[in-house]
């Protein structure tokens, strides 16, 4: 523990002291010449000015059909990097290794009035290693595998504000806080992650479909859409799961960084039992068939007071009894939650400190994959007026897993993330 | 692309004809509508872009420049350009509202003459394209100089100097409202000041701004989202927004943009104003309802003052800090402050140097 302490406190005071100063500036910044802190309280969380952003397909609001669109710029391409030193620590023993924690490559911009797309690959880091010996016994231990993680296009302004299209791999709109924009590094949103047995759609990941989003100005917004609900994949089934989320914010603000803000969101999808099905088409797809139901039903919340934001996501999963390969008489039915504080000081937003609490809990007789786990970071961002894209970036997890016998682990991570 | 590259050396080119004293015309330069393409970095101020129809000279921006101070252009010479648009207050009046002929009050803060060159639209409203269009409208006005264009133009005839001054210039005796629009607008667009320490910083002075300034700059293009409009070298999108600004009058709201658009999006919207030498022209906002730059922050920070259906969605509450406050109000206060003496400098001319 003394090492931690020790080894935290020279990293910010280095931190803290170097003159560092960048040029480096993310796709938007670069194209409007806006610091980062314009979109976000602190990168990568964003505010409320860049939540209308991205809700009105990266465009400023009242500026479309007036930007420049991806012919007058250069590529409008980006990248983010973290990487940096992490202490691992369970019963057995402790681990301390340097990392590559992830690697984003991200295009994104207006093709015409109303008409834009964001693309964010994600290449797999980590050479595969012939002498590992962890947990994955095919001797690779990729801490991020490569995917296409977004690839869609945005159709806005079909109706002013009220409809707006998003087609091709996306962050649904359910996700009202998001995890791709979350401070935390190393510890996810617990109950995002968490599915049945033979379930294997995850609230977490980003689907392929279509999504309606529209807001108004009375503060409420909605999403609506049809997705396969097997992530990056083709679907398995003939089925399209569908979802709705809808919140209201109240007072001046989205509820990002100022009002406040509540929201209902709701998911509905089928699972096939029988895989692949008679059909395997070309793309991948099957007519996987048994198809059983699953929901998510869940309440979001957020609250601004000044520069602390706390928001929070309580959720209900249940899953039809024929997905549960653990007690096959009942709906495989689970809740959970986080609730996370964030503040931002010093100004223009240089120091965000947040802390969260996680917890899932799954039915008893699947008490393995209950959850607590206790988070608490440290971002301090360098840069200058015209960009401010690196963050030295502390953070610590205590996780506590299992039901009658408990797991602990503790992570501690320092790590510079950032972006140009 | 080929026309991006022509343009910048065309400018070069216009500006280095443009020396003092030179009675050759200068070659006329094309606008080119940078508010189109959206945001733009901040940074220096280009030359300022000559219209074809309106070539600089030397005699033409005197002649420009007397009757700018030339109380003799209102019905009751009283009310000059310079009454409103004073340089030593900003280009602009005490305010918060500008007093007209017969001490009438107008609704709206007096817009600054200063840099009024790189405005696409002329009047918080905009129902002007250009200075030489601006320049003729407070003539007419009844609550400002009160006069007619016709009532004007006899006033001026009857000063043989002017007649003098405008065959010198125009090569004719036969004086119009135009002419003396295009002399005015001549003098107006050398009023550009281009010497502030945010200019000498962006050229790379580093210590141009204090480290609280640097600080406020960084708010500015970053959490305080004024860039979102005050953006590019005239830190002005040219654009009408509807900020929330407490109306003088509730029951009678200026609808502003919109009585030039009749478009209902428009609504309460007015031109977004340059920042450069904003410290100089207190108090702010199209009534002048915000005393000072404090307030004015303010005003932002909290999202507007009133509710307004037609808000523009770029105001949202900022959640700045005091100290946040404080740098934005340091940033604005000085490093945004010309020191340029051919502009802060303007003297009106002696009634003895006007023409008779």
């Amino acid at each position: 523990m003394k090492k931690f302490i020790l080894y935290s406190i020279t990293v910010l005071v280095i931190a803290f002291i170097l003159p560092v100063k960048t040029q480096a500036i993310p796709a938007f910044a670069r194209k409007y010449g806006y610091n980062c802190n314009m979109c976000h309280t602190g990168f990568t969380k964003l505010n409320d000015f860049g939540q209308r952003f991205r809700d009105n397909g990266y465009q400023i609001p009242g500026q479309e059909g007036k930007e420049k669109n991806v012919f007058d710029l250069a590529p409008p391409l980006a990248l983010r990097l973290s990487f940096g030193h992490t202490l691992y620590n369970n019963d057995e023993g402790t681990a301390s290794s340097f990392n590559l924690y992830g690697l984003d490559l991200l295009a994104a911009g207006v093709l015409h009035k109303n008409i834009s797309f964001l693309f964010i690959y994600t290449p797999r880091i980590d050479e595969p290693s012939s002498i590992f010996s962890g947990l994955d016994s095919i001797n690779s231990n990729p801490s991020q595998f490569g995917r296409l993680e977004s690839a869609n296009l945005v159709f806005s302004n079909i109706i002013k504000d009220a409809l707006n299209i998003r087609i091709g791999r996306f962050e649904p709109g359910y996700h009202i806080i998001s995890s791709k924009r979350t401070y935390y590094l190393f510890q996810p949103y617990e109950v995002y992650l968490m599915t049945s047995p033979r379930n294997n759609y995850t609230f977490d990941d980003n689907q392929i479909g279509i999504e309606a989003t529209g807001h108004f100005q009375g503060g409420f917004k909605y999403a609506a859409g049809f997705t396969n609900g097997t992530g990056a994949s083709a679907d398995n089934n003939n089925y399209k799961d569908l979802y709705l989320s809808m919140t209201q914010t109240l007072g001046k603000g989205d509820g990002q960084s100022a009002g406040q803000r509540i929201g209902l969101f709701g998911y509905y999808g089928w699972q096939p039992l029988t895989l692949p099905g008679t059909v395997i088409a070309t793309n991948g797809q099957t007519n996987g068939s048994d198809n059983k139901t699953f929901y998510r039903l869940g309440v979001s919340a957020s609250a601004n007071w000044k520069t602390l934001n706390m928001q929070m996501i309580y959720y209900l999963g249940s899953d039809n009894k024929a997905l549960n390969t653990l007690d096959a008489t009942k709906n495989y039915k689970f809740n959970g939650g986080f609730v996370e504080l964030s503040y931002a000081g010093f100004l223009n937003n240089r120091l965000i400190a947040s802390a969260m609490y996680n917890w899932v809990r799954p039915p008893s007789y699947d008490s393995d994959s209950e959850v607590n786990a206790y988070s608490a970071l440290c971002r301090y961002y360098l840069g200058d007026w015209s960009a401010i894209n690196i963050a030295i970036h502390a953070e610590y997890t205590h996780r506590i897993t299992g039901g009658a016998t408990k797991n602990k682990e503790n992570v501690f991570a320092l790590a510079l993330d950032f972006a140009f | 692309m080929q026309k991006l590259l022509i343009y910048p050396v065309v400018l070069i080119l216009a500006n280095s004809m443009m020396l003092p004293g030179q009675e050759q015309p200068v070659k006329p330069v094309t606008a080119v509508n940078v508010h189109a393409l959206g945001p733009q970095k901040l940074g220096n101020l280009s030359p300022v872009v000559v219209p074809p129809g309106n070539p600089q000279s030397s005699s033409k921006i005197l002649l420009g420049k007397q009757l700018y101070f030339d109380t003799r252009l209102s019905l009751d010479n009283t009310i000059s350009c310079a009454t409103c648009h004073d340089p030593a207050m900003g280009w602009s009046d005490a305010g918060p509202t500008s007093t007209g002929i017969s001490g009438q009050k107008g609704g709206r803060r007096s817009p600054p003459v200063s840099n009024a060159a790189y405005s696409q639209l002329q009047f918080w409203d905009g129902r002007a394209a250009t200075l030489e269009d601006q320049a003729k409208g407070p003539i007419a006005n009844p609550i400002e100089m009160g006069s007619t264009h016709d009532v004007m133009i006899r006033t001026v005839e009857d000063i043989p100097g002017y007649v003098e001054e405008f065959k010198k210039v125009f090569g004719t005796s036969t004086i119009t409202i135009d002419m003396v629009a295009d002399a005015i607008a001549a003098f107006e667009r050398t009023v550009v000041t281009t010497d502030s320490p945010f200019d000498r910083y962006v050229r790379g002075d580093e210590e141009a701004l204090t480290r609280m300034e640097k600080k406020g700059l960084e708010i500015f293009n970053g959490k305080g989202h004024c860039t979102l409009c005050h953006w590019g070298p005239y830190f002005s999108d040219g654009r009408f927004h509807n900020l929330g600004v407490a109306p003088t009058d509730p029951a009678s709201p200026d609808e502003g943009r919109f009585v030039v658009t009749n478009d209902p999006a428009d609504k309460g919207a007015f031109k977004t104003p340059t920042i450069r030498d904003v410290a100089l022209r207190a108090p702010y906002m199209h009534n002048g309802s915000e005393k000072d730059l404090d307030a004015g922050i303010d005003l932002y920070n909290k999202g507007g003052r009133v509710k307004d259906a037609n808000l523009d969605p770029l105001i949202l509450p900022l959640s700045l800090t005091k100290k946040e406050k404080e740098a934005l109000v340091s940033f604005m206060k000085r490093a945004m402050t010309s020191t340029n003496p051919e502009v802060s400098g303007v003297k009106p001319p002696s009634v003895s140097d006007l023409p008779k």
